[in-house]
């Protein structure tokens, strides 16, 4: 596969923004802050996944952190040293309790984990289409939740599962989200993904040419699920701690914020996204509890986040519902400018080649 | 898929002369509404063979049984000794068709290019050493679109539109191509420049061609054969002269109160 050079230049200063990010906060903030930014991190890999299944089969996929929880659950059962698996989950099934892996073996089997479940899940999924396929991913989401919850012996139930071997650090999440970036530009502008945009716009057009919109719908989930078991198994790897309520609606609703505010139908639309209700969300955090301005006291506002993301939606879908960036990749907005390629240039007099 | 048995195609006949598209007696209805009634005919390699009729006669519909868009009652269409009626659309494809649609469906977020892509990827995959042979650079050119290659299909012009749709189609490097209304919303340049194209692209891809219009002077000039469709039968086939001048031909079609040019008979 040759990968255009418009797509590397996209990826390319998409990535210097991600980089720089990762490595200001890793040179110049403290540890409470560069915490804020693996968690952005993480939340970035997520959208991503996010969109290249949402953005590229134009599907709304309430699901995905499903097989973050999947494999964030896996990589901690699997890691976790013997010594607090003694009393933190002795009656493990499997002898799961007598077993410690090294990262470089749970880490693929977490990820290997994820994906299996993604498999036969999406073979399911590929099937449905529009409202019942949204409905299926977020049947999805809540059957996870609800094994996670009850699946004592294995998972602690609601009990935090504490003890994981903390090693992700920043600069590890900020390369994988680089690298993710590449990722996500590669199939969106492979001929695969062309394909896969083309059959979601007009399936009937698509099969007419050919297009085997089952197969790379399925391409696309399992990549998207890829995205997130990564995103699951960094999470648990940083944090050390994680309970089911971690990977449940307030993330899936955050992050599917981010990607639709962003504009869901390009990668630079998610990072974009993922940037701004990030730094939305830290202001209304720091608002919400009351701060000094000035002199003045302002009171606590529980729930501002909450009604802050809501907000950010509907007004995002009222005045852009493509969002901030809409469909075109970070290198095609010059172009696009100066000749006219949007709508707008519908009616105008054709060039005659 | 199932090899279609040669014995039961009248005009199957001993491999004389290679690619066939054959149509033998389609049904279709609609929940009980039949639109195509024992719809038969045939398209050789390389001819251009014209399809009229008026409003609702139940042209686009043959055409979207033949691509397997929609099911057949009855019949089949076969193609080169594979019957792809009731098969699927992309399986259409794959056995060598290619069409457009009377309501233009370019996939408008892409770019023109990426459109003409979608199909050639698909090609590619299944047969690679024609679809290989095609040059995208040259077949955009060939239909006047080079300028456009990386504008947004939606954005185009409407005749452009239209051509795009053709060149979409082409990239699939078919045995046989379907045009439901190619002409339809074009100026008279633009009409026989697209003239033109279809029968170079013809030539150069040894295609045949189906093609459906309502201008009649445009299939006249483009087609060797015609068939007429009335309300979901067969009612005449011939040259264009024979067409012409069939007397059920003219009351159908001239009698039509859209196609009445003079009242001199
Ligand atoms: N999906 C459908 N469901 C029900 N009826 C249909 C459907 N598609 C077409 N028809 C009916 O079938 C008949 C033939 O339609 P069709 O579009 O094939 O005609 P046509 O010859 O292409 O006409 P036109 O010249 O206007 O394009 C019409 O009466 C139409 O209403
Ligand atoms: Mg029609």
């Amino acid at each position: 596969m040759t990968v255009k050079s418009s797509v590397l230049l996209g990826s390319a200063a998409l990535g210097l923004l991600i980089a720089l990010i990762g490595f200001s906060a890793l040179l110049f903030a403290e540890p409470y802050h560069q915490r804020i930014v693996f968690i952005f991190m993480v939340n970035l890999i997520i959208v991503l996944g996010l969109q290249v299944f949402m953005g590229n089969c134009d599907i709304t996929h309430f699901g995905h952190i499903g097989f973050m929880g999947i494999a964030a659950y896996a990589v901690a059962v699997l890691a976790t040293p013997i010594a607090i698996k003694k009393t933190a989950l002795a009656t493990a099934p499997f002898g799961l309790s007598g077993i410690e892996l090294p990262l470089f073996f749970a880490v693929p089997g977490a990820i290997a984990i994820t994906l299996i479940v993604a498999f036969f899940v999406g073979l399911v999924m590929v099937r449905q289409t529009g409202v019942p396929a949204t409905i299926a991913t977020l049947a999805f989401l809540v059957v996870v939740h609800v094994v996670l919850l009850n699946w004592v012996d294995l998972t602690r139930g609601p009990r935090a599962f504490y003890g994981i071997p903390i090693k992700a650090s920043l600069s590890t999440a900020t390369a994988i989200a680089v690298v993710g970036v590449l990722i996500a530009r590669m199939f969106r502008d492979s001929r695969w993904g062309v394909q896969l945009r083309a059959s979601s716009e007009d399936a009937a057009a698509a099969a007419a040419v050919g297009v085997r919109m089952q197969r790379l719908r399925f391409a696309a989930w399992m990549l998207s699920a890829l995205f997130l078991s990564v995103a699951g198994v960094l999470f648990a790897l940083f944090v050390g701690t994680i309970s089911p309520k971690s990977f449940y609606f307030e993330l899936t609703f955050l992050t599917l914020a981010m990607l639709i505010i962003g504009g869901m139908h390009s990668v630079t639309g998610a990072v974009v996204g993922a940037i701004v209700v990030a730094l939305g969300l830290e202001v209304t955090r720091f608002v919400e509890n009351g701060p000094d301005i000035a002199g003045f006291e302002l009171p606590q506002m529980f729930g501002l986040t909450g009604f802050y993301l809501g907000a950010v939606i509907v007004f995002g879908m009222a005045f852009r519902s493509e969002g901030i960036v809409g469909p075109q990749e970070i290198e095609e907005w010059w172009g696009s400018r100066q000749q006219g390629k949007q709508s707008d240039a519908g009616s105008s007099e054709a060039p005659n080649p | 898929m199932r090899i279609a048995e040669p014995s039961n195609g009248e005009s199957l006949g001993p491999r004389s002369g290679g690619k066939k598209l054959i149509v033998s007696r389609v049904c279709k209805s609609f929940s009980g509404l039949e639109v195509l009634r024992d719809v038969s005919l045939r398209c050789d390699e390389g001819e251009i063979v014209g399809l009229i009729g008026p409003n609702g006669a139940g042209k686009s519909t043959l055409i979207n049984a033949i691509t397997a868009l929609m099911p057949v009652n009855s019949g089949e269409v076969v193609i080169n000794g594979l019957r792809v009626s009731n098969t699927t659309p992309q399986f259409g494809a794959m056995s060598g068709l290619g069409r457009t649609f009377q309501n233009i469906r370019l996939f408008k977020r892409l770019t023109v290019r990426q459109n003409v892509e979608v199909a050639h990827t698909s090609a590619l995959r299944d047969k690679p050493g024609e679809a290989a042979a095609i040059d995208l650079d040259d077949l955009l050119a060939q239909f006047d679109l080079s300028a456009f290659a990386d504008w947004r299909a939606g954005s185009l012009p409407y005749g452009s539109q239209r051509r795009l749709e053709i060149v979409r189609a082409l990239a699939l490097a078919p045995d046989f191509l379907l045009l439901d209304e190619p002409a339809a919303g074009m100026n008279a340049g633009e009409t026989s420049a697209l003239i033109d194209a279809v029968r170079q692209s013809s030539k150069a891809f040894g295609c045949g061609v189906l093609v459906i219009d309502h201008d009649l002077r445009f299939i006249m000039t483009l087609c060797n054969r015609i068939y007429v469709l009335d309300a979901g039968q067969i009612i005449a086939s011939g040259t264009p002269e024979e067409v012409r001048n069939d007397p059920q031909v003219i009351e159908v079609y001239i009698g039509h109160p859209k196609n009445q040019p003079t009242q001199d008979h």
